[in-house]
C-alpha cells in the first residue's frame, strides 16, 4: 500500500473515532451550555455505558466475536444494545444531576466540579471492584464485511458507526431546533435567569441536558465496544479527555462545534499516530487543547468567550 | 488553632477552653503538635509505622501546597501530581546514575562544586551527577513552581474552570512523557538508585527515622508558610481572586500576577515534596504520580477543609491513617466477624482496595453535606449585643478624613477627560461618541434611564471593558485600554451597581483589599514578616478600622463579620469604604443610595458631600434626582449610549431633551 493509500485508510479511521468522539463531545457541550459546569462524571457513564451495552448483547446470547447475525437479526440486537444502553446512560446522568449537582445549585466555586469528580471517581471504582482490572471482550455481532474501494478498505462497521451517528446528530438538531424543549433548552443557555423569567421550567431543561448529553455518551460507548472489541474501566479517561478537547476545539456549548470537533480530533489521533508515534497521541491532542485554549479561546465555532463576565 | 477548638462539641473541655487567651491557646496546642510530632519515633519504634507516618507527612506537604491554589485562589487543579513527578525526577536524575554525559571541560566547574563527580569508564570518561538532596529541595521547587507558571499561563484569561482541565491533561502527559524518554528516566521501568541524603556524614540510607524528621521538618515550614501567606497582602489578593476575580481586580488586585504566584508557589511545594518522597523511595516510576494521586491529595483537602491550612494537613494524616492501618484492621475485624457469625464473603472483605471508592465517596458527601470540611477555614464570630447594633441615621456627613485630605490636594482643571468614547458589544452600541468632562474637587452625576449606558461608562473608564474607539484621560495622561488594577492604581477607585464585596471575607478583610495597592509586601515579605512589613501591615490595619470607623456604630462592630452577613445597606457602606481604602483620587460611585430608605439615603447623600469636601472627586450615577440634585454641581444625562444634555441640576431637569428620555415624547408635549 502506497503511503498515499495509508493516509486515506488512516482518514477513514479518524472520520470512526472522529463520530464516536462527536457523540461523546455533545454531552460536555450540552451540559456545559446550560450550566456553566465541566461535568467529570460523564468520562465515566461512558465508561459504565460501555459495560451496559456489553451486558446487553450477552443478554441476546451473544458473546465475543464469534457468533455473526444477519440481516433483521443484527438490526434487532444492534437496535436493542443501542436502546437499552443510550436509555441506561441517560438514566444514570439524570440520576448524577438529581443526587449529586441539584442540590448544590446556586452554590459559588469550585464545588459542583468537584463532586463531579467524585461521582465520576465512584463509577470508576465500582466497575473495578465489580468486574475487575482485566479488559473484557466486547461481543460484536456484525460480521466482518471488507468493500476494497482503491486503496481504501471500508468496513461495515465503519458504515455502521457513520450512520448511526450521524442519525443521533440529525435527531438531536432536530430536537434542539424544532421542539418546545428544545427551545427552552437553547434560551436557558443564552440565558438561565431570562428563561426563567419568561416561564422556562429550568430543572426540567437541565434534566433534559444530562439526558441526552449522557444517552449520546451511551451510544459513542457501545460504537466504542464494537470498534475496537474490548473494553476496560479505564476507557472513560482517555476518551473523555479527548472528547473534551473535542468540545472545546468546536467552542464548547456549541452543538455543530462538537459535532466538528470530534471528527477533527478523530483525524488528528489517526494521523498523528501514523506520522509521528502512537504513543506520543496524548501529548499531541492534549497541546491541541492547551493551543486552542490560548490563542482561540472561543474554540471554531462558538460564540461567546469563555471568560469570566 | 482557634479552628480545631471551634469543632469540639459543646462541652465543659470547650467551655474551659476558650477561658484562655487566643495566643496562648494557639502556643500550647502548636507546642503540643510540635512534640509529638518529635517524639512520636520515640514512642512507637516500629519501622514500618515511621515509614507510613513520614510519606503521610510527604501527602501533607502535597495537600498544602494543593490548598495554595484550590483553596486560597480558589482554582481547581487537578494535576498536581505533575510537579510532584517533576520535583521527584528533578532529584532522581540529579543524583543517580541514569544520565551520564560524556566527560568534558564544560563539567570542570560543576566537579569543583562538587555537583557532578568524573568516572573513569573503559569507553572513556563520564559524568555522574551527584547533586546534594539538600541544595535539590530548594532546586526542585524553582523547576516546579517554573512548570507551575508554564501550566497555569494558558488558561490565565479563561474562566477558572478551564484549568481544572487543561491541568488534568498536564498531570496525564507528565508521566507519559517521563515512560516515552527511557534515556532520561529509563522509562517505565523507573529510576534506580537514587541516592539517600546525607547530613553531616550520616547517610539516611532505608532507615526511615530521619526521613521521618525531614518530613515534619517540611510539613512545619509549609504550614508556617501557608499561614504567613494567607493572613497578608499576598493571601488577601488571592481570596479576593477566589470570591470574586472582576471586583479583585477592579480593587487593584493585578488577577494574571496573583494567579501566577499561586500557581508557581503551589507546585514549588509539591516540587520539594517529589524530592523528599524520591529520596526516601530511592525509585521512581511513572506510576507513582498517575491521576489517583491528584486526586487523593485533592480530597485530603476538601475533608480537611479547603482552604483551612490546618485542616489540610488533619484531612491529609487521617486519610494516610485510614488508609496505612485502619483499613486492614477494619477488613481483619470483618474477617473474624465472619469467621464468628459464618458468613463467607465478610471472610473476604478487603477495604484496602476500595479506598479510592471512599475517596470518591468523601467528595461527593462532603460536597453535599458539609463544603467547608472538618477544620473550616472561616470562625463563627459572636453575635453583637444590642448596643453594638443600634445605629442611628445621622446628619452632617464624616467629620475627619486625614488619610484622603492628604491624598487629595485640591487640584484645578479637568481631572478626567473622556472624548468620543464608544463601545460596542456586538451589534449593540452601548455608548456612542461621549465626550466628558469631570473637573478636580467637583461631584459630577450621570442620569438616565435604564440601558442608557451609565454602567458601560464606568466600566469603561475602570478598565472592566475595552472601548472600541476615543480617549480617556486621566490627569492628562491616557488611561483608556489600561487593565483594571492598573486604573485604580492610579487613583480611580468604584462601586458596583450590584454590590460586588467578597462575601466569604470580612468587612475589615475586605477594605484592607481595597489598600492592596498602597501597601508593597510581597510573598517573600509576607513569608519573612520583616519589622517593614509587620510595620505595614499594622497600619493598615489601623487606617481600614478608621474607614470602617467613619461610618459610626454601623461597620465597626462587624468588622470581623462575612460581608455576606451584612445587611443590604451596609454591604453598600463596606463596598465604600473599601473604595476609599485604595485612596482615590476620583471615587466612582454607581446607584450608592440604591435600596436605602429615605433617611440611610440622606445620611449616604452627606456622606459623600463630605467626602467631596474633602478634595474627592466624584462621578455618581444615581436614579433619585433629589439627591442628585443635592450633590451634584454637573448632570450629564445618557440615553441610548448618546449623551443628550449636560449642565447644572436645575437646567438639566427643564430640558426638553431629557423630559422626553424619561418621561416619553406626550409628556414633552404637554
Amino acid at each position: 500500500m502506497s503511503d498515499y493509500g495509508v493516509l486515506l485508510q488512516q482518514v477513514v479511521n479518524g472520520l470512526s473515532l472522529g463520530a464516536m468522539y462527536a457523540l461523546l463531545a455533545l454531552g460536555f457541550t450540552l451540559v456545559y451550555g446550560i450550566l456553566e459546569l465541566i461535568n467529570f462524571a460523564h468520562f465515566n457513564v461512558f465508561m459504565v455505558s460501555s459495560f451496559v451495552g456489553m451486558w446487553a448483547l450477552e443478554l441476546l446470547g451473544i458473546s465475543g466475536q464469534g457468533r455473526v447475525l444477519t440481516g433483521l437479526a443484527l438490526a434487532g440486537a444492534l437496535l436493542f444494545a443501542f436502546a437499552v444502553t443510550m436509555l441506561a446512560a441517560g438514566v444514570l446522568g439524570v440520576a448524577i444531576e438529581r443526587l449529586s449537582l441539584r442540590p448544590l445549585r446556586g452554590v459559588r466555586g469550585t464545588a459542583a466540579m468537584i463532586t463531579t469528580i467524585g461521582v465520576s471517581y465512584i463509577l470508576f471504582n465500582v466497575i473495578l471492584l465489580t468486574v475487575g482490572a482485566g479488559s473484557q471482550n466486547y461481543p460484536n455481532p456484525l460480521p466482518v464485511v471488507r468493500w476494497q474501494l482503491g486503496e481504501v478498505t471500508l468496513e461495515l462497521r465503519e458504515l455502521l458507526i457513520w450512520a448511526v451517528a450521524l442519525v443521533l446528530m440529525l435527531a438531536l438538531h432536530l430536537f434542539v431546533s424544532r421542539t418546545r424543549l428544545g427551545k427552552a433548552m437553547r434560551a436557558t443557555a443564552q440565558d438561565a435567569e431570562a428563561a426563567r423569567m419568561m416561564g422556562v421550567d429550568v430543572d426540567r431543561v437541565i434534566v433534559a441536558a444530562f439526558f441526552l448529553g449522557s444517552a449520546l455518551a451511551g451510544a459513542a460507548a457501545l460504537i466504542f465496544g464494537l470498534y475496537y472489541n474490548y473494553t476496560s474501566f479505564i476507557v472513560g479517561y482517555t476518551a473523555g479527555l479527548r472528547a473534551f478537547t473535542a468540545a472545546v476545539l468546536g467552542g464548547i456549548g456549541s452543538i455543530p462545534g462538537a459535532m466538528l470537533g470530534g471528527l477533527l480530533i478523530g483525524l488528528i489521533e489517526t494521523l498523528g499516530g501514523q506520522l509521528i508515534a502512537v504513543r506520543w497521541t496524548d501529548v499531541i491532542i492534549f497541546s491541541i487543547l492547551v493551543l486552542v485554549l490560548v490563542f482561540v479561546p472561543t474554540g471554531l465555532l462558538g460564540r461567546a468567550t469563555p471568560t469570566k463576565s | 488553632m482557634s479552628s480545631i477548638i471551634s469543632t469540639l462539641p459543646r462541652l465543659w473541655t470547650r467551655r474551659l477552653l476558650t477561658r484562655i487567651p487566643v495566643h496562648l491557646r494557639t502556643r500550647c496546642g502548636v507546642s503540643l503538635i510540635t512534640a509529638a510530632a518529635l517524639l512520636f519515633p520515640l514512642i512507637n519504634a516500629n519501622d514500618a509505622d515511621i515509614d507510613a507516618a513520614a510519606n503521610a507527612l510527604a501527602f501533607a506537604a502535597l495537600a498544602l501546597g494543593l490548598n495554595i491554589v484550590v483553596g486560597f485562589a480558589g482554582l481547581l487543579d487537578l494535576g498536581y501530581a505533575a510537579f510532584f513527578a517533576i520535583g521527584a525526577y528533578a532529584y532522581g536524575i540529579a543524583s543517580s546514575w541514569q544520565v551520564q554525559p560524556e566527560w568534558s571541560s564544560f563539567w570542570e566547574p560543576f566537579r569543583w562544586l562538587d555537583l557532578v563527580a568524573r568516572y573513569h569508564l573503559p569507553t572513556g570518561d563520564v559524568v555522574h551527577f551527584q547533586v546534594s538532596f539538600w541544595l535539590m529541595l530548594p532546586i526542585a521547587a524553582v523547576i516546579a513552581a517554573f512548570f507551575g507558571v508554564l501550566f497555569g499561563a494558558p488558561t490565565l484569561r479563561l474562566k477558572g474552570d478551564y484549568l481544572a482541565i487543561v491541568t488534568l491533561g498536564f498531570g496525564e502527559i507528565v508521566p507519559i512523557v517521563a515512560r516515552n524518554t527511557p534515556s532520561i528516566t529509563n522509562g517505565a521501568m523507573g529510576l534506580n538508585g537514587v541516592a539517600a541524603p546525607q547530613l553531616f556524614g550520616y547517610d539516611f540510607g532505608v532507615n526511615a527515622t530521619p526521613y521521618y524528621y525531614v518530613g515534619v521538618a517540611l510539613v512545619a515550614f509549609l504550614i508556617l508558610t501557608s499561614l504567613r501567606l494567607k493572613d497578608s497582602r499576598i493571601g488577601r489578593a488571592w481570596m479576593a481572586i477566589r470570591e470574586d476575580e472582576t471586583a479583585a481586580a477592579a480593587m487593584g488586585v493585578d488577577r494574571i500576577r496573583f494567579k501566577l504566584l499561586a500557581f508557581a508557589i503551589g507546585a514549588a511545594f509539591a516540587g520539594a515534596t517529589g524530592t523528599f518522597y524520591v529520596a526516601k523511595l530511592q525509585t521512581a516510576t511513572p506510576e507513582m504520580f498517575m491521576f489517583p494521586v491528584s486526586v487523593m491529595v485533592l480530597v485530603m483537602i476538601v475533608f480537611g477543609g479547603i482552604g483551612s491550612v490546618w485542616g489540610v494537613v488533619v484531612g491529609a494524616l487521617s486519610l494516610q491513617v485510614l488508609q496505612s492501618w485502619f483499613l486492614e484492621d477494619l477488613s481483619g475485624w470483618l474477617h473474624s466477624l465472619g469467621r464468628l457469625v459464618h458468613i463467607d464473603w465478610l471472610q473476604h472483605v478487603e477495604l484496602a482496595s476500595s479506598i479510592e471508592l471512599i475517596f470518591g465517596l468523601i467528595l461527593v458527601f462532603m460536597m453535599l453535606f458539609r463544603r467547608e470540611g472538618l477544620m473550616p477555614a472561616t470562625r463563627r464570630t459572636a453575635a453583637l449585643t444590642l448596643d453594638e447594633q443600634t445605629a442611628q441615621a445621622g446628619r452632617g456627613g464624616f467629620d475627619r478624613l486625614p488619610a484622603l485630605a492628604a491624598a487629595n490636594p485640591r487640584a484645578a482643571g479637568p481631572l478626567l477627560e473622556i472624548s468620543d468614547l464608544t463601545v460596542r458589544f456586538g451589534g449593540l452600541v452601548a455608548l456612542r461618541s461621549v465626550e466628558l468632562n469631570v473637573p478636580a474637587g467637583t461631584v459630577v452625576a450621570v442620569i438616565g434611564p435604564n440601558g442608557s449606558g451609565k454602567s458601560t461608562l464606568f466600566n469603561a473608564v475602570t478598565g472592566l471593558v475595552a472601548p472600541d474607539r476615543g480617549n480617556i484621560l486621566f490627569s492628562g495622561e491616557a488611561i483608556a485600554r489600561s487593565r483594571p488594577h492598573a486604573v485604580l492604581e492610579r487613583g480611580i477607585a468604584r462601586t458596583f451597581q450590584n454590590i460586588r464585596l467578597f462575601p466569604n471575607l470580612t468587612v475589615l478583610e475586605n477594605v484592607m483589599i481595597g489598600m492592596h495597592a498602597r501597601l508593597d509586601t510581597g510573598a517573600v515579605g509576607a513569608l519573612l514578616r520583616l519589622p517593614a512589613n509587620r510595620r505595614e501591615e499594622a497600619t493598615a490595619r489601623e487606617q481600614a478600622l478608621a474607614i470602617l470607623s467613619l461610618f459610626g456604630n454601623r461597620l465597626l462592630p462587624r468588622a470581623d463579620h462575612l460581608a455576606a452577613s451584612l445587611s443590604y445597606a451596609n454591604r453598600r457602606r463596606t463596598e465604600i469604604a473599601r473604595a476609599l481604602a485604595s485612596q482615590p483620587k476620583v471615587l466612582l460611585l454607581d446607584e450608592p443610595t440604591a435600596g436605602m430608605n429615605p433617611a440611610e439615603t440622606l445620611e449616604l447623600a452627606d456622606q459623600i458631600q463630605s467626602l467631596n469636601r474633602h478634595g474627592l472627586t466624584i462621578l455618581l450615577i444615581e436614579h433619585k434626582l433629589d439627591v442628585v440634585a443635592m450633590l451634584a454641581e454637573k448632570v450629564v444625562v445618557l440615553d441610548h449610549g448618546e449623551k443628550i444634555a449636560e449642565g447644572s441640576p436645575a437646567a438639566v431637569r427643564r430640558d426638553e431633551e431629557v423630559i422626553r428620555a424619561y418621561l416619553g415624547r406626550s409628556a414633552a408635549c404637554a
